[in-house]
């Protein structure tokens, strides 16, 4: 919290004191409820209330684990944490790459780099999607900072795209999966990229800039980098982390409650099936270096729903919707969903005619 | 969730990840080995940020807030938040980040097993695991290519089922073979089934392989068994088996299961 501590060490300071230093050093916080409540005592309520979460954890531990034995609920709390560890390290280093581009380089570099224009700029963010590696729980927040240093929003939001769906390391798993089938590979790339290209121009021509919540943060210019990359990285972690974990919590449920066989019976129907794999991306929320495995295991679709599994959930699914919100809010995403994924369907469908 | 909330909660998340990839391998009941070190690398990174920020915030946390200083969100803005009615500044994070204190508890009070017996069951009835598209059949690149005439083989249960099912040469016929899995009861048949999963990330895409096996009584659900044998060639087209059958010359039980998925 941004109090000060000369509270604690003056615990005679009055109301009025506790009041007019809070509102010089608070800037825009302002939460009233905590008006005029010396500092400390929260902060000793927080260290209190994380001792007795530690000691619940503890006895939960000691008495509660062996007697959770519940087949069901084993196979989700497994595939809740394997969700939540696989993202673990893609979410940590994601926030420490946007943090590092908040802290240290400076905007002229995407001043730059990155066509002011911002139709222009859109193609240039799709191609250098297919360099930086990383997932969609990293993108998200890089994105956010890109916005943040004056990348043009369209832009921004085609990189965020582009990003988990064409980099190198995706590709290579696509690669392996589909060993043999390098149209396979040539087609995700291509329908990707065209989704992503192709969502930034229409943000171009229709996007409002208030349904974005701007992470509206400016720096004081005296802060050292360290601090500001910490205080970013800190920020990130808990918005997206949350969100991350809203994701995890419905795509272990529904990987757990949805039996495969319903799904096998409808695989037989053309249009029927993209769409269905389709939404089973979203619903699964598979990580994009993970997801071409699934795909190529799903033997009964054909190649376009295939494809359509792997262009769709890399740019929509239940976690990124979650941590999408968690950094850009809901209007944003009302708007940007359903978007992407008409446009993910079209290329979808386009490509996978033109090239399956 | 104030700071001290915050750090607190990053150290906890660093800690889980921490005690179950350097004292303990819980990890390979969720995630591939390969992600071992990252998770550490996550874990210590998570740790020090959470400490840096408790301390600065015991310390005083005066010079940080200081620093903290936010624009005033608009009216615009605010409208959009979603009513815990926090500002999007940096001090404060919003409530769906105590859910981060969820995989905490899972990993310390849950600790969730590897699946086993009932994702095999619930995932896939009697078809079997789908056979993963190899490009031609004639590049397999397993132990049984390596192994001489005559000798036992080692395979994946994976490697196995795949070449019992588009390998038109039947190199695998004749050949003494070593499996290892975990033994699931068969609900619509006779016999049992040896199983394993293989993953490509993580426990969310685990596939099925499995073996039927009808000529041994079925050991308990969930243990872990060696089995030595032979495939059982089925007659007719590779392509249209449903079940790839092994037959038991001997088997034994495995008391400290390995990496459970392949």
């Amino acid at each position: 919290m941004s109090e000060r501590t000369t509270h604690d060490s003056a615990p005679s300071s009055s109301l009025g004191d506790s009041l007019a230093d809070g509102w010089d050093d608070r800037g825009d916080e302002l939460p009233p409820a905590d008006w005029g409540r010396r500092p400390g005592a929260r902060r000793t309520g927080t260290v209190w209330l994380f001792a007795l979460i530690i000691t619940a954890m503890a006895f939960g531990h000691a008495w509660l684990s062996d007697d959770l034995t519940g087949q069901a609920f084993l196979a989700w709390a497994t595939i809740f944490t394997a969700i939540s560890f696989q993202a673990m390290p893609f979410l940590v280093f994601g926030v420490a790459l946007s943090a590092a581009l908040v802290a240290f380089v400076p905007t002229s570099v995407y001043r730059r780099f990155i066509p002011s224009k911002a139709s222009h700029a859109v193609p240039v963010a799709g191609a250098s999607g297919a360099l930086l590696p990383g997932c969609e729980c990293a993108s998200v927040p890089i994105a956010g900072s890109l916005i943040k240093r004056g990348v043009a929003p369209a832009a921004a939001l085609t990189f965020l795209l582009a990003a988990p769906s064409i980099n190198p390391i995706v590709m290579i798993a696509t690669a392996v999966a589909f060993a043999g089938q390098p149209e396979m590979v040539l087609a995700r790339f291509t329908a990707s990229l065209l989704a992503s290209v192709v969502i930034g121009w229409v943000w171009v021509r229709f996007g409002r800039t208030d349904w974005l919540r701007l992470p509206s943060q400016s720096h004081d210019p005296d802060a050292s980098k360290w601090r500001v990359f910490r205080e970013s990285m800190l920020h990130d972690i808990m918005h997206a982390g949350g969100y991350l974990v809203v994701g995890a919590l419905a795509a272990a449920t529904l990987n757990v409650m949805v039996p495969r066989e319903w799904l096998l019976t409808v695989a037989e129907a053309p249009i029927v099936s993209v769409l269905v794999l389709a939404v089973l991306a979203i619903l699964l929320s598979i990580c994009s270096e993970a997801d071409a495995f699934v795909a190529v295991s799903l033997t009964d679709f054909s190649p376009t729903a295939k494809l359509a599994f792997m262009v769709i959930g890399p740019i929509v699914d239940l976690k990124l919707i979650a941590m999408q919100a968690g950094v850009f809010g809901w209007r944003f995403v009302a708007r940007f969903a359903p978007l992407s994924l008409a446009v993910g369907l079209i290329s979808t469908f386009l490509i996978g005619a033109l090239i399956l | 969730m104030n700071r001290i909330a915050q750090g607190f909660t990053l150290v906890l998340l660093g800690v889980a990840a921490l005690t179950s990839t350097v004292p303990t391998d819980l990890y390979l009941n969720w995630v591939k080995a390969g992600f071992g070190p990252f998770l550490i690398a996550a874990g210590i990174v998570m740790v020090g940020l959470g400490v840096l920020v408790i301390v600065a915030e015991v310390r005083g946390g005066g010079d940080v807030s200081d620093e903290e200083e936010t624009t005033p969100v608009t009216a615009e803005a605010s409208t959009s938040e979603q009513g815990d009615g926090h500002g999007h500044d940096h001090s404060r994070a919003p409530w769906v980040a105590w859910l981060l204190l969820l995989p905490v508890s899972a990993v310390f009070v849950v600790a969730p097993p590897a699946l086993g017996s009932y994702t095999v069951e619930s995932t896939s009835g009697s078809t079997g695991p789908p056979p993963r598209d190899e490009g031609g059949n004639s590049k397999f690149n397993d132990a049984l290519s390596e192994a001489e005439p005559g000798e036992t083989v080692q395979l994946d249960i994976q490697a196995f089922v795949m070449r019992a099912w588009i390998d038109e040469e039947r190199e695998m016929a004749d050949r003494e073979i070593e499996l290892t899995g975990f033994a699931v009861p068969n609900e619509e048949g006779e016999g049992w089934y040896l199983a394993r999963l293989q993953m490509a990330c993580c426990a969310a895409d685990a596939v099925v392989n499995k073996v039927l096996i009808t000529d041994r009584p079925a050991p308990e659900a969930d243990s872990w068994w060696t089995v030595q044998g032979t495939w059982v060639e089925p007659e007719g087209d590779l392509y249209d088996v449903s079940e790839h059958e092994f037959a038991i010359e001997g088997m034994e039980e495995v008391t400290d299961p390995p990496d459970p998925y392949e």
